[in-house]
């Protein structure tokens, strides 16, 4: 497929420019803490239409605005419009008229140099029967990885995990479209289970991008973790505390798993208390669309509010099923604590699930 | 615009803002338009950008201006169909949202204090933790504020039975052009019969005595349910004729709205996204009255049954069967709650681009009004869209009236035709003693235009406005002023 540029979204811009209706402002977590239009949606896409009309000539500003983004399509649900399509398309601008952040340059060049963008530090083999798809955050991360594994083995689901190269997600979504092009060829020679039935991941973004960019048949572990419980009715310990769910936005609104991470919880006897902004519009941890990588304090701004969002529905657990939001959930929580008194921990499905199925 | 006096200006306003004060050109272009069709490569770019975070900072920002002698624009929801928020003279733009802490909830006086640039959906939104809410709610509420609503007296859902933002408003301070702040009104008492009604100018006066920051609103408790009906009538008369009636009986409504058939469409995006088609209408049906009812669940139960009962019996009129119908109706104007990714607005103008002209007609005059839309409409080679009444005013049939037409955008000739079919509804409403603009205010569509409706009274508009700013820094232009209506000099 063509990779569409900013040129190829122009009835799309000038559809929101004569349209305005702000639905995708005042909730837009960047937005909410810069003040400036241009850090909303709605604003990016009158930036948009002075690229397009020569107006306003591409800058490392400019760029700078469009990588404080997350990506995290609250926009685009409250839309009729594709706008992280769009908005990545602005970034790719800016990478063409050569204004990209070096942060993003230097993932970029490591990710199709060595295959990953984190260092592999997990034993991933497994022989098992079922394609797992295990992504770089997860690689990174031993103790995580295994916990999610042992989780699934107790529950009958054996992985098969072989060679495997980055997905791509952060390629594209920090404009390097070219780029994402060579590492989709890298991912397709390198990745084994290319042909398999079913492939189970375990990082949310990665799902995302393997169903939408490379049309693998994916299913999130949780899934079907949630659907092995199911079958065994019960067989889970009561962990009976209180707390909220965080919807990852890849796993949430981009996939529409919704439903199976709460299903879980409630079998494991916690009693969910709902955020008010959750599902389709729940907002962003912070650490989406490469945000953290250019503007950590920016990234930490935005988990604090999501934290505060749980204690003001007075639960003091946050659980979570991403490598992404749960570690950025969790300093967010910690720095809050500092200056409200009150620590929301922040705990990984995965772990509870391990605790209920000792 | 002078440009050693901005950068003069700017210098000091960083001194006050720091961050929150820039000329970056690309914050100034995500500030070049509101809702008002504008044809391709028209921008209004502002100077400087600003956001201040309250009256004191607006006060500071408002000597720079006057100093300098460069214009101040406020800039709230952007959702405008007017050209009121654009910088159509460059200037400082202000980005009032920055204006956004509720400042007391009173729960005993029933009243909340906020600074002007709360957007309404999310002051209503923390009302309703103390089961209250702000009646005043035009359909653009999520992005709209409390300021602009005041600042354009833009119409409300539910006028009919809270009238719109001045029924609500007790007090509010703004700092004018004299970078003076003054609070005007009655404190949080209702009424006040000493001294001139300054409150009163505030409303519909666009920026252009100066910018509001805080305001003191009347709020009321959330009704305990809530029910919507819809019924198809016979004439457009008939439904202004039939909502005196249901008024007359005793009947409280909460929001009445009545369309042309053609503008159905439009409110019926949740219909077509479930069904996959259009709404099908009975061809003796030339309009429909929407009607909202709230309170006590056995009242309105009763409500509900008295006004159909009024409304078949004697006016012939048929309930709509199919409540999706009006679901969608009540999706567009009130929960605005679309499916997700599915969101009916940018659906709705892919193409073309919603315009209207926003009269006031007697009551008696809506057939008239309506056909001669349909001729201005085919004159000027308007698409047309339909017409919307809206009851602004608490317990009378009013008539607040959107006649929309699809606007091409694409090329500035055709936008120019789309303000001709403004000026000639506009002469038309003022022919049949209405008024040009019940929600939508002059902006940069109307002004001087607007002495055919206000003859010699313009003239004390504009010594008014030199009171509060005599050094026409504020939101200059606007209001006796347009670049898209030509017009005869001023009377002097």
């Amino acid at each position: 497929m063509k990779r569409k540029n900013l040129r190829d979204y122009v009835e799309d811009i000038y559809t929101c420019n004569r349209t305005r209706c702000g639905f995708c402002r005042e909730q837009c977590p960047v937005y909410h803490i810069k003040g400036y239009e241009t850090y909303s949606c709605r604003g990016k896409m009158l930036v948009g239409r002075g690229l397009i009309e020569n107006t306003l000539s591409p800058s490392m500003e400019m760029a700078q605005i469009l990588d404080q983004c997350l990506l995290c399509g609250l926009c685009q649900a409250r839309c009729a419009l594709n706008t992280l399509d769009i908005i990545t398309s602005m970034r790719q601008q800016m990478v063409l008229d050569g204004f990209s952040t070096p942060i993003h340059r230097g993932n970029v060049e490591r990710i199709l140099k060595e295959g990953y963008l984190l260092d592999a530090r997990a034993d991933t083999v497994r022989e098992g029967q079922v394609p797992l798809y295990v992504g770089c955050v997860y690689r990174s991360k031993p103790r995580e990885l295994a916990t999610a594994l042992s989780v699934l083995e107790r529950l009958d689901i054996h992985p098969l995990i072989g060679d495997e190269t980055c997905c791509g997600y952060i390629v594209e979504a920090t404009g390097f479209g070219k780029e994402f092009e060579a590492v989709q060829e890298q991912f397709k020679k390198t990745y084994q289970q290319f042909n398999a039935p079913e492939i189970l991941t375990l990082c949310p973004t990665c799902t995302a991008t393997l169903k939408e960019k490379y049309g693998l048949p994916v299913k999130h572990a949780i899934v079907a973790v949630a659907e092995q419980l199911r079958r065994r009715q019960g067989g889970v310990k009561s962990l009976g505390f209180r707390a909220t769910y965080h919807d990852p936005c890849h796993l949430g609104r981009m996939v529409g798993i919704f439903e199976e991470p709460r299903e879980i919880l409630r079998q494991l006897d916690i009693q969910l208390v709902e955020m008010e902004n959750n599902r389709y519009f729940s907002t962003c941890c912070g650490g989406g669309g490469g945000i953290h990588a250019v503007d950590p304090d920016l990234s930490i701004e935005i988990a604090k509010n999501r934290v505060r969002d749980a204690i003001r529905v007075g639960v003091e657990t946050i659980v979570t099923v991403c490598p992404t939001c749960e570690p950025t959930l969790l300093r967010a929580a910690a720095r809050l604590a500092g200056e409200v008194g009150i620590f929301v921990d922040v705990q990984s499905l995965w772990d509870l699930l391990d605790k209920a199925l000792e | 615009m002078n440009t050693g006096q901005v950068d003069k200006a700017f210098a000091e306003l960083r001194e006050i803002l720091g961050d929150r004060a820039t000329t970056s050109p690309v914050h100034r272009m995500a500030y070049t338009r509101d809702w008002s069709p504008r044809y391709r490569g028209m921008n209004d770019l502002p100077d400087i950008v600003v956001i201040p975070n309250d009256t004191q900072e607006m006060i500071r920002i408002t000597r720079v201006a006057y100093r300098y002698e460069i214009p101040l624009v406020p800039f709230a929801g952007g959702t405008g169909m007017g050209g009121g928020a654009v910088a159509w003279k460059g200037g400082i733009l202000v980005e009032t949202k920055g204006l956004n802490r509720i400042l007391e909830i009173d729960r005993e006086n029933m009243t909340v204090t906020v600074q002007s640039g709360i957007t309404i959906e999310v002051l209503n939104h923390e009302l309703t933790r103390h089961k209250l809410w702000l009646p005043h709610q035009p359909e653009s509420k999520r992005a709209c504020t409390i300021g602009a609503s005041i600042g354009c007296d833009n119409d409300s859902t539910f006028g009919i039975r809270y009238g719109k933002i001045r029924d609500c408003l007790l007090n509010a301070v703004i700092v004018t052009g004299r970078a003076e702040a003054i609070r005007v009104g009655q404190r949080k008492a209702s009424f006040s019969s000493t001294g001139y009604k300054l409150l009163d100018l505030l409303v519909a006066s666009e920026g252009t005595l100066g910018t509001i920051t805080e305001a003191t609103l009347r709020v009321v408790p959330l009704p305990e349910t809530r029910q919507i009906r819809g019924y198809l009538c016979r004439s457009l008369n008939d439904t202004a004729k039939g909502l005196e009636r249901l008024l007359g009986s005793g009947l409280a409504i909460e929001s009445a709205h009545a369309n042309c058939r053609n503008r159905l469409h439009f409110y019926t995006h949740s219909y077509r996204e479930k069904y996959g088609r259009e709404p099908k209408l009975p061809a003796w049906a030339e309009a429909i009255l929407f009607l909202s009812f709230a309170g006590d669940r056995d009242i309105v139960d009763f409500t509900v049954d008295k006004a159909a009962q009024i409304m078949v019996d004697e006016f012939k009129a048929e309930p709509v069967g199919e409540q999706e119908l009006v679901e969608g109706w009540w999706d567009s104007k009130h929960r605005l709650d679309f499916v997700p990714f599915k969101q009916k607005w940018p659906d709705s103008q892919r193409h073309k681009k919603f315009g209207a002209a926003d009269l006031g007609l007697p009551v008696g005059r809506l057939e008239e009004g309506y056909h001669r839309y349909l001729e201005i409409a085919e004159k000027w080679d308007q698409e047309i869209l339909g017409m919307t009444i809206y009851n602004e005013s608490p317990n009378k049939a009013t008539a607040s009236i959107s006649f929309a037409v699809f606007v091409d955008d694409s090329n500035e000739d055709r936008v120019r035709q789309f303000y001709q079919y403004v000026r000639e509804m506009s002469e038309m409403a003022i022919a049949l003693d209405g008024t040009m603009s019940t929600y939508i205010g002059d902006g940069d569509r109307l002004g001087g235009f607007n002495q055919l409706e206000h003859g010699l009274g313009l003239k004390y508009m504009r010594r008014i406005k030199g009171i509060f700013d005599p050094k026409n820094i504020m939101n200059p232009g606007k209001k006796f002023q347009s670049r898209w209506i030509e017009y005869h000099q001023e009377m002097t």
